[in-house]
């Protein structure tokens, strides 16, 4: 990565909105917007979710209306006038598709399965291969109008920053000139009762790291960028630039991170060389801080360990829920937002912040000299992953 | 435009045939599940076929423990097997095994091959319809980028019958080891063409079986981009 690669485009849509502009005033408002669980479904158990508003019309696209085709339609949408305005630079071939979704899909084959359909109605003419990850990536891209190189990248919560590098490597390497990076993830049955099954939910909106903190609000959402070929045209078309990316595992244990959150240390080291900067020239930190005790704790002292410093960090899961697949591109879309404004969004409900982790939690939106966020995804399996974004190419 | 491609080994599975000649020639045996002997006591437990026979692959391959390769699974379906049996559960029964869900992600086996091996390298899961042609492209870029050796493991375990989805009855996996260098040479080209691979088994073992022998040999991957093939060729 020389300059870098220049973001030409970029949506998001979750609970906070289905559109940028709602999505950014109540993110950086700090709006309150989690639902009770049984606006999705009747659970055995009590806990807030992070539900999309008006899913409704997924009539632009050519597939079988499923609600993950609902989702990422939602920031698909946003995306076409730079997705147009690139197509009109490369032509349509040379802009590639690298989707990433951890569930890709599944809620519908929860209601096709069901052995009582009248608990959970419209599994009917169910057919394996028009839901998932492939028939909504498809119909995504024939909607965008591109054609390139397509693929599909499922790494549980680091999914979108992985599909972000292959993205890089496309381009890199001359098979693409511009990428869509889209990620979407809908709410499902399977995950809020697996999770609730590892005791990682929170019966109450989380708080990411709080005193308190007691698990995961879930959500659903999608965010997409469009990352280019670094050329005079797109670099004035540039909102942003992805600076670096880097990725390690934990080698530790398949859900539980390393203590001392070995492998998000490697991934952080890696993305601020690839960006050529220093810790000291990252200005915030926007964490995968999920609220359960074990995550925020690891990534306290990895963050603790690169910068060295009392870091200021945010955790945007306090407003959107953890979008799982979706979570990377989602808070990059924010940090991006946030290069904007010249703020840091506020990790919201963290009042009792706990004093053993030595991180600088922002707890109230906060105006800043931004040029660069560093961004942590972090999955099960040990899958970490880190993107630095910045204001201005590299010099 | 083309990829350059070295493979330093290659390794294949079957669960209906003993050896990757038996899996050419049609030669069946009983059903036999992987060995998967990277994964040792509680490692071992709730994994999946596709899991275990990603290990089994990746277990094989001429790695140096030194120096640990990246790695990039591929995999069509992912963990469904387990998908089916988490659904089941928590329709039946409003709870599910919470062991079994952990592992229910399409990254599993990289997780579990990381602990077994100790490697804090990085790694990623390709899927989807053309996860094997997507799957070789990843690997052969991030192998030109890293510096270091990369795995590619491709598997799929047989889709559960109420998915109503494919019908393939044995679970088939393959892994390659590539390098910057050395090593049988290959390139990755994409051609003009759509194709479907109908037949994901047969093209794993021809791919295993090219990637062992000294004679060129094109392989369709599958369609990576709308109307065009991604074709490994072996010089």
């Amino acid at each position: 990565m020389t300059s870098g690669y220049p973001i030409t485009g970029a949506a998001v849509a979750n609970c906070l909105g289905s559109d940028n502009r709602t999505v950014f005033e109540h993110a950086f408002s700090g709006a309150e917007t989690f639902s009770p669980a049984s606006e999705f479904a009747a659970l055995p158990f009590p806990t807030q979710l992070g539900i999309m508003p008006a899913l409704d019309n997924v009539g632009e696209l050519d597939c079988t209306p499923t609600r993950l085709a609902a989702v990422a339609l939602a920031s698909a949408r946003q995306l076409v006038p730079a997705v147009r305005a690139a197509v009109e630079r490369w032509t349509a071939p040379r802009i590639a598709y690298v989707f990433a979704s951890s569930t890709g899909g599944l809620e519908e084959t929860e209601r096709a399965l069901a052995p009582d359909p009248a608990r959970l109605p419209s599994g009917a003419g169910y057919r394996y291969a028009d839901h998932g990850i492939d028939a909504t990536s498809r119909a995504i891209a024939r909607y965008l109008g591109i054609s390139g190189i397509q693929m599909a990248v499922s790494t549980a919560c680091s999914s979108s920053f992985k599909a972000l590098a292959s993205a890089t490597r496309l381009i890199e390497h001359g098979l693409a000139d511009a990428v869509v990076v889209g990620s979407a993830d809908s709410l499902c049955r399977t995950t809020i009762f697996g999770f609730h099954s590892l005791g990682l939910i929170a019966p109450t909106a989380t708080q990411p790291f709080t005193a308190d903190r007691c698990g995961i609000t879930l959500g659903e959402g999608s965010a997409y960028v469009l990352i280019e070929r670094a050329t005079d045209a797109t670099r004035r078309s540039a909102i942003a630039w992805l600076a670096g990316t880097g990725a390690a595992s934990d080698a530790f244990h398949h859900t539980s991170p390393h203590p001392e959150g070995l492998g998000g240390q490697l991934c952080m080291r890696q993305a601020l060389d690839q960006a050529g900067l220093t810790p000291n020239q990252i200005d915030y930190v926007s964490a995968h801080g999920t609220g359960t005790r074990l995550n925020d704790a690891a990534e306290a002292v990895a963050v603790s360990r690169v910068f060295e410093r009392p870091m200021p960090l945010t955790a945007t899961k306090s407003l959107t829920g953890h979008t799982l697949g979706s979570a990377g591109l989602t808070s990059l879309v924010l940090a991006i937002e946030s290069l904007r404004r010249q703020e840091i969004p506020a990790t919201v409900r963290a009042a009792n912040l706990d004093p053993e982790l030595a991180v600088a939690v922002v707890d109230k939106r906060t105006p800043a000299k931004i040029q660069h966020v560093l961004i942590n995804a972090f999955g099960f399996g040990g899958s970490n992953a880190s993107v630095v974004v910045s204001q201005s190419p590299r010099a | 435009m083309t990829t350059p491609v070295h493979v330093l080994g290659s390794s294949f599975f079957s669960t209906h045939h003993a050896s990757l000649a038996d899996a050419l020639t049609g030669v069946e045996r009983p059903v036999t599940p992987p060995a998967y002997a990277l994964l040792v006591g509680r490692a071992r437990r709730f994994t999946s076929l596709v899991t275990q026979m990603h290990i089994d692959v990746c277990g094989a391959l001429p790695v140096d423990a030194a120096e640990p390769p990246l790695t990039v699974f591929a995999t069509c379906h992912g963990e469904i097997q387990t998908a089916d049996i988490l659904i089941a559960d928590f329709h039946t029964n409003s709870v599910v095994s919470s062991a079994r869900f952990a592992l229910s992600v399409h990254n599993s086996p990289s997780g579990l091959y990381s602990v077994a091996t100790a490697s804090q390298a990085p790694s990623t899961t390709i899927t989807g319809d053309n996860a094997i042609a997507a799957g070789w492209l990843e690997a052969a870029l991030t192998a030109l980028d890293a510096g270091r050796n990369v795995i590619l493991s491709i598997a799929d375990e047989p889709v559960p019958a109420s998915f109503q989805g494919p019908t393939e009855r044995a679970g088939v996996a393959a892994a390659f080891l590539l390098g910057k260098c050395g090593g049988r040479r290959a390139e990755l080209a994409i051609v003009p063409g759509a194709t479907t691979v109908s037949d994901p088994f047969h093209l794993l073992a021809h791919m295993a079986d090219a990637a062992a022998r000294s004679e060129s040999k094109a392989l369709a991957l599958g369609t990576i981009q709308p109307g065009m093939t991604l074709e490994l060729r072996f010089v």
